[in-house]
């Protein structure tokens, strides 16, 4: 099982997303985060985080924009700044952010892809399937090195 | 999904063959963008740049997706990315790396020099033409691309 960190605030969305994503199989294994703070703690493996058979290192981050404290623009400007790999761990925006401002803001902060959260359940599975298929069946992902990160 | 202004795609791939296949996918997956193939990575950096027969961006506007190869003529594909990471508007323009090497160690580069995704280009002739399809479907469907301002290029 591949672990993905899905780290989205509303715990409506959250279901929603994680219930397009388990139908697929059990290719993913979840891990949800509610903050920008917790996501850093998570990959520099701070706190409970340290336990890595507990909380793997992710091979992807799927990463709404509008969260607490740090917002996931902080969150990727961290991220591309770290060595050891982790720079490189790859980074899906999924938001229902539309404008045009802030797809670029976070391309030019290195995001990999930016998804707009759909409207309706079958259009969310839609998207799951696609998401499923491009990067887990056709993407090759960097080593990440994650020991060396601490 | 958005309101369709059909932005342009950038091939960058020398070996004729694999880029025929490539066409034959966007023909198949019926993309309607506009499709510009170069074939080599000094033409690819004068395209982007703006410069010599590709100063008008209206004939020649900046793509909103690149697909890269890697081993090219003249500057290769990881000194073309590591150029594009530097520039301004340039910079955001998605690159997926489209290649047969699949060493690790590229891998990691490219990454590293900030390419979105990186594909290994597969042994036969079908599996080009869907993996050109699955492209469209995610990167031209699904994903929103970035805006880019058509800017006026000095001389």
């Amino acid at each position: 099982m591949t672990p993905v960190l899905l780290v989205e605030d509303d715990p409506t969305d959250f279901r929603l997303i994680q219930r397009s994503f388990n139908k697929l199989s059990d290719a993913f294994q979840m891990f949800r985060l509610t903050n920008g703070d917790e996501v850093i703690d998570y990959l520099s493996g701070e706190g409970p985080y340290e336990n890595r058979g507990a909380y793997p290192m992710p091979a992807m981050v799927l990463l709404d924009l509008k969260l607490p404290r740090r917002s996931g623009f902080e969150v990727l400007q961290w991220l591309r700044r770290q060595a050891s790999g982790l720079n490189r761990l790859p980074v899906i925006i999924l938001t229902s952010s539309r404008h045009s401002a802030d797809i670029n803001r976070a391309y030019d902060l290195g995001a990999n892809s930016y998804l707009v959260k759909p409207d309706t359940g079958a259009q969310l599975d839609e998207l799951a399937a696609q998401f499923q298929t491009y990067w887990f069946r056709l993407n090759e992902f960097p080593s990440l090195r994650p020991e060396l990160a601490r | 999904m958005q309101t369709e202004i059909l932005r342009t795609i950038l091939l960058i791939e020398d070996e004729s063959a694999d880029a025929a296949l490539m066409l034959r996918g966007f023909e198949k997956a019926r993309v309607m963008n506009p499709l510009v193939h170069l074939t080599n990575g000094d033409e690819a950096l004068a395209y982007l740049a703006g410069v010599r027969e590709y100063a008008d961006r209206r004939k020649h506007p900046l793509p909103a997706l690149i697909l890269l190869d890697l081993k090219l003529p003249g500057m290769t594909g990881i000194q073309l990315l590591q150029w594009m990471r530097v520039q301004g508007e340039i910079r955001r323009i998605p690159v997926v790396v489209l290649t047969s090497d699949d060493n690790p160690d590229t891998i990691d580069a490219a990454y590293d020099l900030g390419a979105n995704s990186y594909l290994v280009k597969p042994g036969n002739s079908a599996e080009i033409v869907r993996m050109v399809e699955a492209i469209q479907r995610y990167w031209v469907k699904l994903n929103e691309l970035p805006q880019l301002v058509m800017r006026a290029t000095q001389k």
